[in-house]
């Protein structure tokens, strides 16, 4: 039995007995929802989002909506619903999780074909400095200075920090670098390089690393401007930089159909993804450090959320079908990067 | 065989009435090894499985990449470290805790056992409070220039902190039967004391030391909780090979984390059937002497 045999069996046990315990959906007063969602954006949903959801379905309908939530690594999210955790919606990290749920079967219709291309949030990367930046760090190039102590969180059990090392890499290879010229391949690995010789820790996600960080770990942290945001809003003092060129960090939402048509929830399940992309979610995602993607919303929080100089997407480097196997796959850059590091010391 | 020998009373036949019927033995035996197949085989075999699914030459290419091969290094080295230390330390406090009398000895005895309660997270992030960067002993430590949450050292506290009861608790029993008599008398026929210990105390107690620091060596080659916190995760230099396997199962390589898996565990079982192999000769050897 493989792991995920046994996750599903895990889930299966655990979701009969909530099954059991509640009678799902037996009388019409009531509908579940089961959300599967990532770890960030957990307090938007649980005390925004949901709530107003309910009291507007409530409205419309006369049905109380009860919600089972789960929140987990994105991956580790999207590997529970593969493996039998049945979620009637995902809320994931990135494209590449919900994909995997689109290719097990579980999703049958085209997600993207939803408002903004089923984007619900956005983040950019950021670097994360001490307060009051007393390194000076302005931008990427800054990274590469000797002896500067760098966190991020490692790309092979964190799919969200796959981004920072393809801002890193794209930037350089966008032009923004100072001495890394435009598309120039070489030089932009050799940046990486340089950058990655500084980072003395991995943790296994984009949370925890920024909890090092907080408990005074490292001098600078890869990280989204979602995550400093929440953080600072819990009174933490560290502040960040917006480097010149990024990359936009763009969080899928999708209706699985398989589950909501076992669970017969389809028109609630379409009425919340739908209510996602309102004023009101949207305005929700941006009190808690997301960047909403509705055009309007996102001119009322400018001043919270200034614009990239150079603001690209993961399709500058191929989408992601293409950027995890030339980047982390076996013979990809970083993976390289790593080994020579390894053998080097 | 030894048990046996030393007790009279074992020596004499059995009473008829104390034979079971034979199809009591036969029920317990199946009960027994199907649960142990159950538990162990079964799991263990689909860990076998998945590494060969895509062939030998796969599971080896799983093994050829550097990462791969430094984590297990890496893993090799921290826990032979943590087990030599185990096995000295370990010892020293077993002898301590039974031989001498102090105040605080029943807590201290009680206290060996906690390590294996904390969930090993909450130890990897103790370490971390403790020792890292503004932690309570990190102003010292920075003075004399060691490194240790995020570095090696780190690694193997964290692995001292979850494998600690492993040889005290073997040896414990051991020393208490042991008669101290022994001991009091080859003191009092002109042995020095270390003599004493060299000669009388360790030999009698090898076996005891050998199983604990065979089960503390196992448990920190398979330890991932503590050191993922602790380590800092670099590959090539702080990985080890429990973090890197995470790593491969996160990033959709069941095979490349099984076959690593695979290694792990042959490295354990061939240590313990080597011991266990060892231990009966010497039992053989002492039996045909």
């Amino acid at each position: 039995m493989t792991v995920r045999g046994i996750v599903a069996i895990f889930i299966l046990v655990i979701t009969l007995g909530l099954s059991v315990g509640c009678g799902r959906s037996s009388n019409s007063e009531e509908v579940v929802l089961t959300l599967g969602a990532y770890t960030t954006p957990r307090e938007v949903y649980s005390k925004v989002i949901i709530p107003a959801f309910q009291a507007h379905w409530k409205e419309k309908t006369g049905q109380h909506v009860r919600f089972q939530e789960s929140y987990l690594g994105s991956g580790a999210q999207s590997r529970a619903i593969v493996g039998g955790f049945e979620a009637d919606i995902a809320a994931l990290s990135l494209e590449a999780d919900i994909d995997r749920i689109a290719r097990a079967g579980l999703i049958t219709h085209d997600w993207k074909s939803r408002s903004r291309g089923g984007m619900v949030s956005t983040s950019i990367v950021v670097i994360a400095v001490r307060p009051g930046n007393p390194l000076k760090i302005q931008d990427w190039a800054d990274l590469t200075r000797p002896g500067l102590n760098i966190l991020t969180p490692d790309p092979k059990t964190s799919g969200g920090a796959m981004w920072n090392i393809s801002a890193v890499y794209g930037a350089a290879l966008r032009g923004f670098v100072a001495g890394v010229p435009e598309r120039d391949h070489t030089a932009a690995r050799d940046f990486l390089s340089k950058v990655f010789r500084n980072v003395t820790i991995m943790d296994k996600g984009a949370r925890e690393s920024i909890t090092n960080f907080e408990r005074g770990v490292g001098d600078v942290a890869l990280t989204y401007e979602n995550e400093v945001l929440v953080g600072q809003q819990s009174g933490q003092t560290y502040e960040y930089v917006i480097p010149q060129s990024t990359i936009l960090i763009e969080n899928p939402v999708a209706l699985i159909d398989k589950h909501v048509d076992a669970h017969g929830v389809r028109p609630v399940a379409e009425a919340f993804l739908d209510f996602l992309w309102s004023k009101e979610a949207q305005q929700a995602y941006a009190q808690f450090g997301l960047r909403p993607v509705d055009p309007d919303v996102a001119e009322e929080v400018r001043d919270q959320y200034p614009p990239v100089m150079d603001l690209w997407k993961i399709e500058f480097l191929g989408g992601w079908e293409r950027a995890v196997p030339d980047l982390f796959g076996p013979d990809g850059i970083y993976t390289q990067i790593s080994e020579k590091r390894g053998m080097s010391q | 065989m030894t048990a046996r020998a030393l007790d009279p009373q074992l020596q004499q036949p059995i009473s008829p009435v104390l034979v079971p019927r034979p199809w009591g033995t036969w029920g317990i035996r199946f009960v027994a090894i199907s649960y142990l197949a159950m538990m162990i085989v079964l799991p263990l075999t689909a860990i076998v499985k998945t590494a060969f699914q895509a062939g030998p030459v796969a599971f080896l290419h799983e093994l050829a990449s550097p990462i791969a091969w430094e984590a297990l290094k890496l893993t090799l080295l921290v826990s032979t470290i943590t087990c030599v230390i185990n096995t000295v330390m370990g010892t020293l406090t077993a002898y301590v805790l039974v031989r001498f009398e102090f105040p605080g000895r029943r807590l201290l005895n009680a206290l060996v056992d906690l390590p294996f309660a904390i969930p090993t997270l909450v130890t990897g992030i103790m370490l971390v409070v403790l020792y890292g960067p503004q932690g309570i002993a990190s102003a010292w430590l920075e003075g004399l220039g060691i490194q240790v949450i995020f570095a090696k050292p780190g690694i193997v506290l964290a692995l001292l902190l979850v494998t600690f009861p492993f040889v005290i608790r073997s040896v414990q029993p051991g020393l208490i039967e042991a008669e101290k008599d022994q001991e009091e008398a080859a003191f009092t026929l002109g042995a020095s004391k270390w003599g004493t210990v060299y000669r009388i105390v360790l030999p009698t107690l090898l076996p005891a030391i050998l199983t604990g620091r065979l089960l503390s060596f196992a448990r920190a080659v398979g330890e991932f909780g503590s050191v993922i916190i602790v380590a800092g995760n670099i590959p090539g230099i702080t990985l080890t090979a429990p973090v890197y396997v995470y790593g491969q199962i996160e990033s959709d390589n069941q095979q490349g984390a099984s076959a690593v898996s695979v290694i792990l565990m042959t490295l354990s079982f061939t240590l313990m059937l080597t011991v266990d192999w060892m231990q009966q000769r010497k039992e053989e050897v002492r039996h045909a002497g």
